[in-house]
């Protein structure tokens, strides 16, 4: 547990000095500027094009970056052969991971908040959000960005392979936002196994459309104890994702 | 056994997060329609894509846009027959109203064009999308409002449809072009000075910047039609 923090600085700072950061950083701040071009065109709904494409735009960057970083984090040292030095210093391999994982996400949470604060300001040009909303909006985000590097990180384990683990993560990014279309096949579907092997995918994939509180701003809000819920799926999924990592990486023999 | 202790660790984490899951289904359901009540059309593979990837919102805010575009002239891959204006606008504000249905103005707009605008006259289309709209959105108040003003267009009563209608002005899903569809229908009946009034609302409302514009000319308009002077009745 003491050198969780040292890997997680040391990883941080490697995130925040590579180029592919900085520039998908500015990149997602391009994004924020072309919404306030797009929302031009939307009459009288322009406060509200504004709030979805910035808040999609914030989801999609942050996601192509915690899926790009967490899948090479140990497969790039692995090649490199880095992670031998690492491994003999006494540091445990589950340390290692955790704090490699905890600081490659908040790289990309410190990316995220900078393209929030760009985009309550632009929000604010035109009348601004809820703060309170927008900051669940957003811990929402950030929830299913941690998922996303969590499983990513299991992937590249378990694949070895970069292409494959990308593939993966995206295929279960769908999946996750289909879950209620998966219950409904498994209501319309005539066979009691294949409704059992369509209820066990649907709950093994992440739930993401059950949290994606950004594409449902505007209908009723969500009561207050859904928000707990919601944090504690987020830290038992990632949680569950990062053990069996860990399980993965200690058996591996390098 | 230690050898398997983050396989346990993995396992507890998992039943707490279908336990966490569960809760959260219970307590909040986003209102979507399923995938396979998305409209066919041009569009259809644009609108599957970005439902799939979780991108509902800005899916139906494209397709606002692609309406707005239609409505203003049309777009190149939904040509409309002659003699049939404003063919595809149902069908386009269905398209958004199923990608999200809180997008209300989309229906209201759409109803309001197909109900009232001049040389349309369409009112069934617009009832039948108004319905679809109070289905799946029923704390929405215009929509019955609306299908109320319609109830009593299709009676003759005209009177009490403006009045229902000019109820609604200052609500604020009330759509920009409806305020001016009721002006414009005000100066058609020689009620200048409540159409000015309408116009003099549109032109403050900072949310109607749309209609700033045709707001000011319309102004002067009116406001020489009630300067002229009155003919004498003989």
């Amino acid at each position: 547990m003491k050198t969780i923090p040292a890997v997680f600085a040391y990883t941080f700072k490697e995130h925040v000095r590579h180029k592919a950061w900085l520039s998908s950083a500015l990149f997602g701040l391009v994004l924020l500027a072309g919404s306030l071009v797009v929302s031009a065109l939307a009459q009288d709904e322009r406060a509200r094009l504004m709030l979805d494409l910035g808040l999609a735009a914030i989801e999609a960057i942050s996601l192509i970056g915690v899926v790009f970083l967490t899948v090479n984090l140990i497969l790039q040292e692995v090649e490199s052969r880095a992670i031998y030095l690492i491994l003999t210093h006494p540091v445990k391999r589950s340390d290692y991971l955790l704090g490699r994982f905890l600081g490659t996400l908040s790289a990309v949470a410190v990316s995220m908040a900078g393209m929030a604060v760009m985009h309550a300001v632009l929000l604010g040009l035109y009348g601004g959000a809820a703060p309170g909303r927008y900051l669940a909006a957003l811990a929402c985000v950030l929830g299913k960005t941690a998922v996303m590097g969590a499983l990513s990180l299991l992937l590249s384990l378990a694949l070895t392979s970069e292409a494959a683990a990308m593939a993966f993560a995206v295929f279960l990014w769908l999946l996750g936002h289909f879950s209620s279309e998966m219950r409904f096949l498994a209501d319309r579907s005539g066979s009691s196994l294949l409704n059992t092997t369509i209820v066990a995918f649907s709950h093994a994939a992440p739930d993401f459309a059950r949290f994606n509180y950004r594409d449902f701003w505007h209908q009723p809000a969500p009561p207050a104890e859904w928000l707990m819920w919601t944090a504690i799926y987020v830290f038992a999924y990632t949680g569950a994702c990062l053990a069996l990592s860990v399980q993965l990486f200690e058996q591996k023999e390098f | 056994m230690m050898r398997l202790r983050w396989l346990g660790a993995a396992a507890a984490l998992f039943v707490l997060a279908l336990f966490a899951g569960s809760r959260m289904r219970r307590l909040h359901e986003p209102r979507f329609p399923s995938l396979s009540e998305l409209k066919a059309g041009p569009f259809a593979f644009q609108d599957a894509a970005m439902a799939a990837a979780g991108f509902r919102a800005p899916a139906a805010d494209l397709a606002w846009i692609q309406l707005l575009q239609y409505a203003a002239g049309g777009v190149p891959e939904l040509p409309d027959r002659p003699g049939h204006p404003y063919e595809h606008l149902a069908n386009l504000s269905l398209r958004v109203t199923r990608l999200d249905p809180s997008f209300h103005r989309a229906v209201l707009y759409a109803a309001g064009i197909l109900a009232w605008f001049h040389g349309i006259e369409r009112p069934d289309e617009a009832a039948d999308l108004l319905n679809e709209g109070m289905h799946r959105s029923p704390e929405q108040p215009l929509y019955a409002l609306y299908l109320a003003a319609l109830a009593f267009k299709k009676q003759g009563d005209t009177d009490r449809m403006v009045a229902l209608l000019e109820s609604s002005v200052d609500l604020p899903d009330t759509p920009t072009t409806m305020k001016a569809i009721l002006a414009n229908l005000r100066q058609s009946r020689g009620e200048y000075r409540e159409a000015l009034a309408l116009w003099i609302r549109i032109l403050d409302n900072d949310r109607d910047r749309s209609e700033h514009a045709r707001a000011k000319l319309k102004i002067v308009e009116l406001k020489a039609l009630l300067a002229r002077p009155v003919p004498k009745k003989r």
